[in-house]
């Protein structure tokens, strides 16, 4: 799936946020006109822009313009997408999908084995704060759910906080899930600060890796970060929000598995949700394949065991990102269609599977690091 | 070694190093033989602690009994050595566990380590503390 | 500093090993206890009744620092992740850990829940262990007044707890019947204004049950609480009522009952006698049969009556035997897919695997009298326990807070109440303070009062101690070597605490 296109920009100062379409009539200040081939005349109403296929564009009234962009295709009337002053069109939010998600940055102070957005060390924090702080008036107001995610997101301090409250204003029927290792919470100051906000659609989805430090804090490449998270998930229990812990499966989490789930029933057991992830094959993982990669076949006896002693314990238990074909059938009904959309495919030999439908496949870039035991069923 | 475990007049006789085992693990463990034997406890000499049992009922242990009764008398020892030493070593723990139990979080530790990443981050900046 | 930059700007890997704290392996032991559990295993507990087994002479070597981190690694993760060791002689988890410990006390915040009004000392039954009630048509001198009954609930409402039980026993309770639904309207009403939770339960042989007073608990959402010792033979044996069967009127109760109020608002409790010991399996057959999803193995309590009936005495290992019989026999039923539970292992397990507790009046520590239960006397005596009561009516006023008449303050912070709280905890008892065992066992000062004449209680040869210490024992050997019993021991402690 295509989310970024590039063209030539005229009149472009800023980053421009806006809604797109294809229909003049829909217009309107936020919004960009799409012009996939020639058009007989431009509206008068007032709007934001143009954004053209066209190899030529003559401005009429010092509207803001980008054009000959290769293509417009991935552009759906009610996406919005910002536009920088260097022609680069992203888009933010597309309205046809359930998984949008705001990045906050792409700092980050863990450096994860498997990191699937490797962190940069650059601070652009207030420029995506700027983008967010026009995007997010601008998403439709009955949105189901939004995602925040990073590098690490509450690195942004003050306006973590300032974002999130913007979106609790703006956007109240709005699911919000944000992707935090939860370090900055062992700081009672920042979950204080969280509840605050008393924000019950907010749910923090928080990684941990192993129930031994040493184990945890060498995936994230981070010393000391598991007491961070631990501590982090405490304190914003304290303040009764909402958590789910998340474990990526790999070779170094695996070990410790089952002992990992005993120590959430016993030390977390107020988290709403855990989370059981197969391995992403993008990012930093290529380069660590060797350190991380076990075939998601032979770990089936921890991941039951895990997965069906917290199950049995009362808790809500999912596995993601892990085909059908490689889970036992008794682990099944833990199986979500986790993978978003654009990120999501299937192997050739998929097409003649009878289970196509119920399974959640595999992400685009695993295509190329997959079990050796994916098996069409045949019934 | 100048004094050996024996078991004498249907009495069990243990000797224990005062260097290596404390007056109040040796009473722990006598505690538990109350009920049906006469304990009792002296110094051998300024470096021994002689530990006994004698049964209070009057009919005579068996021989099979009284070596049960050695062997299982010196691993209590033992046993409630380690006890004792896990006790006293972690008292401070344990008092500061139970007042931390009782308060509101008010007394609640810094978090180790640092939390910055490598652009620079300050957890204790917020605005508003 | 946690606001300093890190010197680390570079993003390059770096080996596990490198994320050790602690190289030099030197580490602080946290408060566990250790006991022996087979002639090859150990176990440790540790502050918050997490437990670990160990083969022989594990212990030894952690207290003596004979652990080599690489060595032992998973032994070592396992110990500093489960609160055994400390890399820190503060654990860098110290206020998690505290957080846990006051989950499993929690029961403290909620003071006195159940209040147990003892509406007639009446009785239509001669059983024999029974220990207080008389066969009488002296209604004056045996039923709770209604002056009482106002009192009690008065009190009962100054109880801090958000949600209170109003439990009337007997006696057989359902000889005061006029009086229950007085103190049920009267209760509800009050409830209402206050916005407490009110649980209403009546314990019953049933013998006197019809539809007239089931359509009345219906309404008013009263749950029924019956006593069924096992099959015909062992019930009518213990329960002795002239002229008929108590065990049919039971049964035809239980029946009617559940026909009127719903299958599982009816409960029973039974009693292990001296005749019942013989019957392990055919006690466990007659509720499984009878479609309960499980029994309380209770021993009979040495109080009141009973302690002078040489029938109903027996000695603790019988019971355990009798215990552990009926276990398997539970067991099997599990294995074959059905879900049955046993009650008292079920509470040991609630502390043994999970992170929350039980409030369980006979087993826990601080001891459930006076925060957890109140009983209020048909002559308006004010009890520390049901048990106490019973002492009472053998003239032993050891336990008795109180009159109707006293003030909620003098009842429950009293003198009587203090001098009770001093052996309140079994972190301060001799025997238990060391004990492994002590954050799923209890303390009982009245049963220790009543057993071996002091609060304080001697563990040594007190049956109390005995038969904790042994079931708690049998269930993690069962569950350590069977996987399958640890999975069904699993699921009754998540049923006892969701
Ligand atoms: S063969 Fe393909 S579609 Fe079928 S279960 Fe496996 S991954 Fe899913
Ligand atoms: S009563 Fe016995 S089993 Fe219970 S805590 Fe005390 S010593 Fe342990």
């Amino acid at each position: 799936m295509l989310l970024r296109t590039k063209g030539k920009p005229i009149n472009i100062e800023t980053h421009l946020v806006g809604k797109v379409t294809r229909n003049p009539d829909q217009l309107d200040e936020n919004s960009f006109l799409l012009i996939d081939s020639s058009i007989s005349e431009l509206p008068s109403k007032n709007y934001m822009g143009v954004l053209s296929r066209q190899d030529e564009y003559e401005v009429k009234n010092g509207e803001y313009v980008v054009f000959k962009i290769p293509t417009l295709d991935h552009l759906t009337d009610g996406d919005i997408v910002s536009v920088g002053n260097d022609g680069n069109i992203n888009t933010l939010y597309r309205v046809n999908s359930f998984h949008n998600t705001l990045l906050a940055t792409e700092r980050c102070n863990s450096n994860c084995l498997m990191c699937s957005q490797p962190p940069r060390d650059k601070n652009d924090i207030p420029i995506h704060y700027q983008i967010h702080k026009k995007l997010i008036p601008l998403i439709p107001k009955d949105c189901f759910e939004l995602g925040i995610s990073g590098g690490e997101p509450t690195l942004m301090g003050d306006l973590f906080f300032d974002l999130l409250s913007q979106i609790k204003t703006e956007l109240p029927a709005t699911e919000i899930h944000v992707l935090t290792n939860g370090r900055s919470f062992a700081w009672n100051q920042m979950a204080e600060k969280l509840g605050e906000l008393d924000y019950r659609r907010l749910m923090l989805g928080i990684p941990l890796y192993a129930d031994y430090y040493q184990v945890h804090d060498y995936i994230v490449q981070a010393e000391n970060a598991f007491y961070q998270t631990i501590l982090g998930l405490h304190n914003l229990a304290r303040y009764n929000q909402r958590l789910e812990v998340r474990i990526v499966l790999h070779k170094q989490s695996i070990p410790r598995l089952t002992r990992l789930a005993k120590y959430i029933y016993k030390n977390l057991p107020f988290v709403e949700h855990v989370t059981f992830m197969g391995l992403e094959y993008i990012g930093y993982t290529p380069h660590n394949i060797q350190k991380l990669w076990i075939d998601p076949y032979d770990y089936h006896d921890e991941l039951g065991e895990a997965v069906e002693f917290l199950a049995g314990q009362g808790m809500h238990v999912s596995i993601y990102n892990t085909p059908l074909c490689v889970l036992p059938e008794r682990l099944w009904k833990f199986a979500r269609k986790s993978i978003s959309d654009w990120k999501n495919d299937y192997l050739p030999e998929c097409s003649r599977c009878s289970k196509l439908n119920d399974c959640g496949g595999l992400f685009t870039w695993n295509l190329k690091k997959h079990s050796e035991h994916i098996r069409p069923f045949t019934a | 070694m100048p004094f050996q475990n024996e078991i004498k007049d249907n009495e069990i006789i243990v000797f224990a190093d005062t260097s290596l085992f404390s007056k109040d693990s040796i009473f722990k463990c006598l505690y538990w033989y109350g009920d049906k034997f006469h304990t009792n406890v002296s110094f051998a000499d300024s470096n021994t602690f002689r530990v006994s049992v004698k049964p209070i009922s009057t009919n005579r242990l068996s021989q099979q009994e009284q070596e049960n009764l050695l062997l299982k008398l010196e691993r209590d020892l033992v046993d409630f050595n380690l006890r004792d030493i896990v006790t006293k070593e972690t008292q401070n723990v344990r008092d500061l566990l139970i007042a931390k139990a009782f308060s509101n979080g008010e007394f609640d530790e810094l978090p180790p380590g640092d939390v910055s990443d490598p652009v620079g981050f300050n957890v204790n900046q917020l605005k508003n503390d | 500093m946690i606001d300093a930059k890190p010197d680390r700007k570079s993003r390059k890997f770096r080996e596990i090993d490198q994320f050790d704290l602690n190289e030099k392996s030197q580490y602080y032991l946290l408060p566990f206890r250790f006991h022996r559990i087979t002639d090859e295993k150990e176990i440790i507990v540790n502050e918050v009744g997490d437990y670990l087994t160990l083969s022989n002479g594990t212990f030894e070597r952690i207290v003596k620092r004979q652990l080599d981190k690489e060595k032992d690694a998973e032994l070592y993760g396992d110990l500093i992740a489960n609160f055994f060791i400390s890399e820190e002689p503060i654990p860098p988890l110290i206020d998690v850990l505290a957080t846990r410990y006051r989950t499993k006390k929690l029961f403290l915040n909620y003071f006195t829940g159940l209040h147990i009004f003892v509406i007639s000392l009446r009785c239509e039954h001669t059983c024999h262990y029974c220990q207080v009630s008389r066969v009488t048509q002296n209604r004056d001198l045996y039923d709770m007044s209604i002056a009482n009954i106002d009192k009690g609930i008065e009190i009962m409402f100054k109880s801090p707890n958000p949600h209170v039980t109003m439990e009337f026993q007997g006696g057989e309770a359902l000889l005061a019947f006029d009086n229950i639904k007085y103190a049920v309207e009267k209760a509800e009403r009050i409830a209402d204004e206050v916005g407490k939770g009110l649980t209403k339960v009546i314990c019953t042989n049933l013998a006197l049950i019809n539809e007239e007073i089931l359509e009345y608990c219906k309404e008013h959402e009263i749950l029924i609480s019956t006593s069924l010792d096992g099959p015909k033979y062992v019930h009518d044996k213990n329960r002795h009522k002239p002229h008929a069967s108590s065990y049919e009127l039971a049964i035809k109760g239980i029946e009617l009952s559940r026909k009127i109020l719903g299958h599982d608002r009816v409960s029973a409790l039974m009693t292990t006698t001296k005749l019942s010991l013989a019957y392990p399996v055919e006690i466990i057959d007659e509720y499984f049969n009878l479609g309960f999803q499980g029994i309380f193995l209770r021993n009979i309590s040495p109080y009141g009556f009973a302690l002078r009936t040489d029938k109903s005495k027996y000695e603790t290992e019988k019971f355990l035997t009798f215990y552990k019989k009926a276990l398997d026999r539970i067991l099997e039923y599990n294995f074959s897919g059905h879900y049955f539970t046993e009650d008292l292992a079920k509470i040991f397990l609630t502390k043994i695997l999970t992170p929350f507790n039980v409030g369980f009046v006979d087993l826990q520590s601080p001891a459930g009298l006076i925060n957890g239960v109140v009983v209020f006397n048909y002559d308006g005596g004010v009890y520390a326990t049901d048990e106490s009561r019973m002492l009472a009516e053998q003239k032993d006023y050891t336990f008795k807070l109180g009159t109707l008449d006293d003030s909620y303050n003098d009842l429950f912070f009293g003198k009587k109440a203090q001098e009770i709280a001093q052996l309140w905890a079994n972190e301060a008892l001799t025997g238990c303070s060391e004990c492994a065992f002590q954050q799923y066992c209890g303390a009982d000062p009245v049963h220790n009062h009543a057993t071996q004449g002091d609060m304080y209680g001697f563990r040594p040869n007190s049956d109390f101690c005995q038969k904790n210490m042994e079931i708690i024992r049998y269930l993690i050997v069962l569950m350590e070597s069977d996987n399958r019993i640890k999975k069904i021991f699993e699921s009754w402690a998540k049923t006892a605490t969701h």
